[in-house]
């Protein structure tokens, strides 16, 4: 097994895990800010400030009884939740978290070389699981097969709400999903490839020396066509209808219980966690930053980038009232369409004008 | 190596397919024809075409079957019940299913006769170049203009079709 | 143990007997639902020969026709699927042996 396996086994490794670990801190993140908007505390006794007040939430959900309904179909009840986790887990696979590497800073940071003589790899990797060429169509691909843990928990439930709850939050993801492929078509025509490490790297550099040159800077309606229609994949904030609690009991999750409603809002959060990193990939420079770290700490940029999303989906949540069913579906095919055509029709001009028509 | 997934692909499209239709219950058609999309993507990709293996998962497998489900789930489809008794058995069932039966089973004769009278080509290896999306970008918009034109007025024909033809009967 | 390397009439082979299980659904079915669904088995099997003898030819065009092909499976199932709708509406029962008069 030559280092290069070993060290794409251990990115591949420290990536899943890095993601379960992400979900466990935006739980923590999602309840500590919710509080302050509200001008509350939040989980304080738990640890020290609350920090550890996702491992008594896991606890609890393990320890609680695991219930079906008599009437539901065992093999779909069960089979929602890993189809919803298994999609949420499998999108992140092809997006970058960092550039090119071949540990040689690291190797010296940790004195790996001292002790066991490993200098770094002959050739650089990239910091992803994997470097598809058709990367960003992978992830709108895994992210429309989310859709039928939704749709299967809703109907194996056997049960009015649910299945309610299931065919309109299905329905509302996949009308989101146009405009969210529209948006992203914008930023493949100025970069040249499907491939995101290719997009990362095409926004490289500075204009006029200070400036980076993120894609947010040429597409600033596309960035925000793809947060609007990212946050309605994801069933959140404004267009969290589908699990409204006051809606509808509790929507396409009302029968789950224990670990597999783990499962749901594991998937939720990794979604959110994947929408952020595209949106940082595609958008806000990757692993660039104002300033450049040493090789192979670009990803320190992107965590504050990915950091600074999540933060503003959790502060949407809870600052803006919930959109209506109807209006929702409305303002997705009425309003978000029509714009992101809009977005993808002026870019290709002005992108034909630059490269003189 | 490329041998294995080819076999393994190619196995599980033909048990899911099979499966497909041979189960009773609709809703367990749609997914298990939804495992058949995934090896078929697979096998595209072995066959060097990427961008044909995700358009496939994200068209197929992604809109179409959610469409089929959802008419399943609201039409609450009974499952169908097989013809008991004598008929019951599918080669010697009643009239229509066993001519049915041996007519699919000679096509599939001929095809292999067919088939089998070709000499043997080999393919590139999957690590041959796969075909980019410039190539099939240039093709498109260039050769087949008009077919994508035409597609489009297609695909608006079918959605005002889809939407009458099920709207409900003003009284 | 290694397993024969695929050709391209194995590729061949595969869609045919696909296309042959599609044909053999639609015959056998009683359920419109699934007929539309082996209808889908069929298209599925057609783009697979297109796309293993573009394979074999070096071409793109396959894959485009193949873009094609799933477009228009697109629309018909929409209109199928509406259709079944209105027949479901009609009459409670989803055999086609059910439809028999012209007019209802």
């Amino acid at each position: 097994m030559s280092p290069v396996v070993i060290a794409q086994l251990i990115v591949i490794g420290f990536t899943f895990f890095m993601l379960l670990n992400s979900a466990a801190i935006l739980v923590y993140m999602e309840r500590k800010v919710a509080a302050f908007v509200q001008q509350r505390y939040g989980p304080y006794l738990v640890g020290p400030k609350g920090l550890l007040q996702p491992l008594a939430d896991i606890i609890k959900l393990v320890m609680k009884e695991e219930l079906r309904p008599k009437a539901a179909d065992a093999f779909l009840f069960y089979l929602a939740p890993i189809i919803s986790a298994a999609a949420a887990f499998s999108a992140f696979a092809v997006v970058p978290w960092g550039g090119d590497t071949d540990f040689s800073t690291l190797a010296r940071l940790l004195f790996l070389d001292r002790i066991f003589g490993f200098k770094g790899l002959e050739h650089p990797i990239h910091l992803a699981v994997a470097d598809v060429n058709v990367g960003l169509l992978v992830i709108f691909s895994i992210t429309a097969m989310g859709v039928y843990g939704i749709v299967l928990a809703g109907w194996s439930s056997n049960s009015k709400y649910s299945l309610l709850g299931a065919l309109r939050a299905s329905a509302q993801m996949i009308s989101y999903e146009i405009s969210y492929g529209l948006s992203f078509a914008g930023v493949i025509m100025l970069a040249g490839s499907l491939s995101l490490v290719d997009i990362v790297n095409s926004q490289q550099g500075y204009w006029f020396g200070f400036i980076p040159k993120w894609y947010i800077f040429l597409q600033p309606i596309g960035f925000f066509i793809f947060l609007t229609a990212g946050v309605a994949e994801t069933n959140r904030a404004p267009f969290d209808f589908p699990e409204a609690e006051q809606e509808l009991v509790a929507g396409y999750h009302t029968e789950y219980s224990s670990m597999s409603f783990a499962m749901f809002f594991l998937a939720e959060y990794v979604n959110m966690v994947t929408v952020s990193a595209v949106a940082t990939d595609l958008f806000l420079g990757g692993w660039h930053g104002p300033f450049p770290l040493p090789d192979g700490f670009g990803w320190i940029w992107f965590l504050a980038k990915v950091f600074v999303l999540l933060f503003f989906y959790i502060w949407m949540r809870w600052t803006l009232p919930r959109y209506r069913y109807d209006q929702l579906m409305e303002f997705g095919w009425k309003w978000l369409l029509p714009a992101a055509v809009l977005n993808l029709l002026l870019s290709a001009y002005v992108a034909l004008r630059v490269n003189g028509w | 190596m490329d041998a294995w997934i080819f076999w393994i692909l190619a196995a599980g499209a033909v048990t899911s397919s099979v499966l497909v239709i041979g189960q009773r219950n609709p809703m367990r058609s749609v997914l298990l024809l939804i495992l058949s999309f995934m090896s078929l993507a697979g096998l595209y990709v072995l066959l060097g075409s990427p961008f044909a293996a995700v358009i496939q998962i994200i068209i197929y497998a992604g809109a179409i079957m959610v469409l089929f489900l959802f008419v399943v789930m609201l039409l609450n489809v009974p499952t169908e019940e097989t013809p008991v008794g004598r008929a019951a058995r599918l080669l010697g069932g009643a009239g229509p299913r066993r001519f049915g039966a041996v007519i699919s089973a000679l096509l599939a004769l001929e095809l292999f006769w067919a088939i089998g009278r070709l000499d043997l080509f080999s393919l590139p290896a999957s690590d041959a170049p796969a075909t980019t999306v410039h190539d099939i970008g240039i093709r498109l918009f260039k050769d087949y203009a008009f077919a994508f034109e035409a597609t489009s007025a297609l695909i608006l024909v079918a959605m005002v079709g889809a939407v009458i033809l099920a709207r409900k009967e003003p009284r | 143990m290694s397993l024969p390397e695929p050709t391209l009439n194995s590729y061949l082979m595969l869609s045919a007997v696909l296309f042959a299980i599609g044909t053999a659904g639609v015959f056998l079915r009683r359920n419109i639902i699934t007929i539309l669904l082996s209808v889908e088995v069929m298209l599925n099997a057609v783009n697979l020969t297109f796309i293993a003898v573009d394979r074999f030819r070096g071409q793109v065009d396959g894959q485009i026709i193949v873009f094609f092909v799933i477009t228009v499976a697109a629309a018909e199932a929409a209109v199928g699927l509406a259709i079944v709708i209105a027949l479901f509406r009609h009459k409670e029962m989803l055999t086609p042996d059910a439809f028999t008069s012209l007019k209802w």
